[in-house]
């Protein structure tokens, strides 16, 4: 930059700032009836959402069934793969409620890295290991369209971690809102997957990486568009 | 006087007085960079109270022992973007249009400041003509970084951007402030 702008600059950052005007009546009247309020608490919040996910999940399973050719399944791959869902399921969780400490806002940009990594990975990792055991089923590529019940199962799991987060960052979320959203809809496809891990037993590669792998990319699409309707609400021009 | 996150912690207790201070300790600045954004002292004081109102309905949202501060730029970030949308009059502009307002009124000076040390007056008309023919972006980029000390990531934060594109759009503004300043100096010197 030149001297001649830099000095121009610093002038104009000297001026001292403006004197700001009264309150306005609406704040006047609001500061009138103002009410002590229970703060946001992130980790307790991450607690409750994990927590109230899980059973939920749990109760979805105990509805349905657990999958009949899960004896037949290596432990070791059966194990990874639950183990890689629940870390998609909370990592996510855990970014989209959890800011640093000492700031209020949610790292969006972590969040959003989080969203489009694993709406990719669990894509990949579906395509590359999925087992197959003697009561397993193979639709294939020919019945392949009768496999988007897994698919509504998935967002249907989706649907409480996610009106749960949304709930919790009311107000939260000047900026980045949708990034977010995406994080928390990611999180919510991962406890779906998680979900239909254990209750599908169709192992053949399109099914699972396609279907199972892309609750994760929907659940989060729906979410940055559905939930900061949620979160932004209150910060919208009255 | 106290910090703001005691202040705003009080505030969430339901003391109106720790919010007085509160809004005492935060909206000259913010006017400042609102002002700036908007060029007009009247929409940004109206963005102000709008942002401060939004502060209110959402003060639930505040984490206890977190600084307010950046959240609360970031309402009138977003409070000024909604606003240019939905009107457009904060931003339309045509070329070689000059500040709107003298430029007492959008630094804000007044009589009640007038033993204050203040700063050439023509720099200062300069430089906020420039910076409002600035895009929306780089203004901000350059106001928060250069004219209000905050740094590039806190900057990114408050803009909703990630710290690369705060650096971009700044350096840009930088450019464009360069040579519209640099026209004027010369325009001054042949005058």
């Amino acid at each position: 930059m030149s001297d001649d702008a830099a000095s121009h600059l610093d002038a104009l950052a000297a001026v001292p700032p403006p004197l700001a005007p009264g309150l306005s009546a609406t704040l006047e009247a609001e500061l009138g009836k103002l009410a002590s309020v229970a703060t946001r608490r992130p980790l307790r919040q991450l607690a409750i959402l994990v927590g109230v996910s899980l059973v939920y999940g749990a109760a979805l399973l105990g509805m349905l069934t657990m999958r009949q050719d899960l004896a037949e399944l290596p432990m070791a791959w059966l194990a990874a793969a639950g183990l890689a869902w629940l870390v998609g399921f909370l990592g996510p969780a855990y970014l989209a409620l959890v800011p640093q400490t000492g700031t209020m806002t949610p790292r969006w940009p972590w969040a959003a890295a989080a969203a489009a990594v694993s709406s990719v990975a669990f894509v990949v990792l579906g395509r590359l290991a999925h087992p197959t055991g003697a009561s397993s089923l193979t639709y294939g590529w020919e019945r392949f369209p009768h496999g988007h019940g897994c698919l509504e199962l998935g967002l249907a799991t989706a649907v409480v971690p996610v009106v749960a987060g949304a709930l919790f960052l009311r107000g939260a979320l000047p900026v980045g809102s949708r990034w977010i959203a995406a994080c928390l809809g990611a999180a919510g496809g991962c406890l779906g997957g998680l979900v239909l891990h254990l209750h599908c037993r169709i192992t053949d590669w399109p099914h699972v990486a396609l279907v199972h792998g892309s609750v994760v990319g929907v659940s989060a699409a729906l979410a940055a568009a559905l939930a900061p309707r949620a979160t932004d609400r209150v910060l919208e021009r009255e | 006087m106290a910090e703001p996150k005691e202040l705003m912690a009080r505030y969430c207790d339901g003391d109106a007085h720790a919010f007085r201070e509160l809004y005492a300790a935060v909206a000259p600045r913010l006017l400042g960079y609102l002002m700036k954004m908007a060029r007009s002292r009247a929409l940004a004081e109206d963005l102000l109270q709008q942002t401060f109102l939004k502060v209110h309905n959402a003060r639930a949202a505040y984490i206890r022992g977190a600084d307010p501060v950046p959240w609360i730029y970031s309402i009138a970030h977003r409070t000024f973007i909604d606003e240019a949308r939905r009107t457009r009059r904060a931003i339309v502009h045509s070329a070689g249009d000059d500040v709107p307002e003298v430029p007492a009124a959008i630094t804000g000076e007044s009589v009640d400041r007038a033993d204050e040390p203040r700063a050439d007056p023509e720099l200062t008309a300069a430089t906020l003509a420039a910076l409002g023919a600035l895009p929306d972006a780089q203004r901000e980029a350059v106001v928060l970084t250069k004219l209000d000390g905050k740094s590039v990531a806190e900057a990114a934060a408050i803009a909703g951007t990630t710290v690369g594109a705060m650096k971009v759009r700044a350096h840009r503004g930088y450019e464009a402030l360069r040579k519209a300043l640099g026209r004027k100096g010369a325009k001054g010197a042949a005058a």
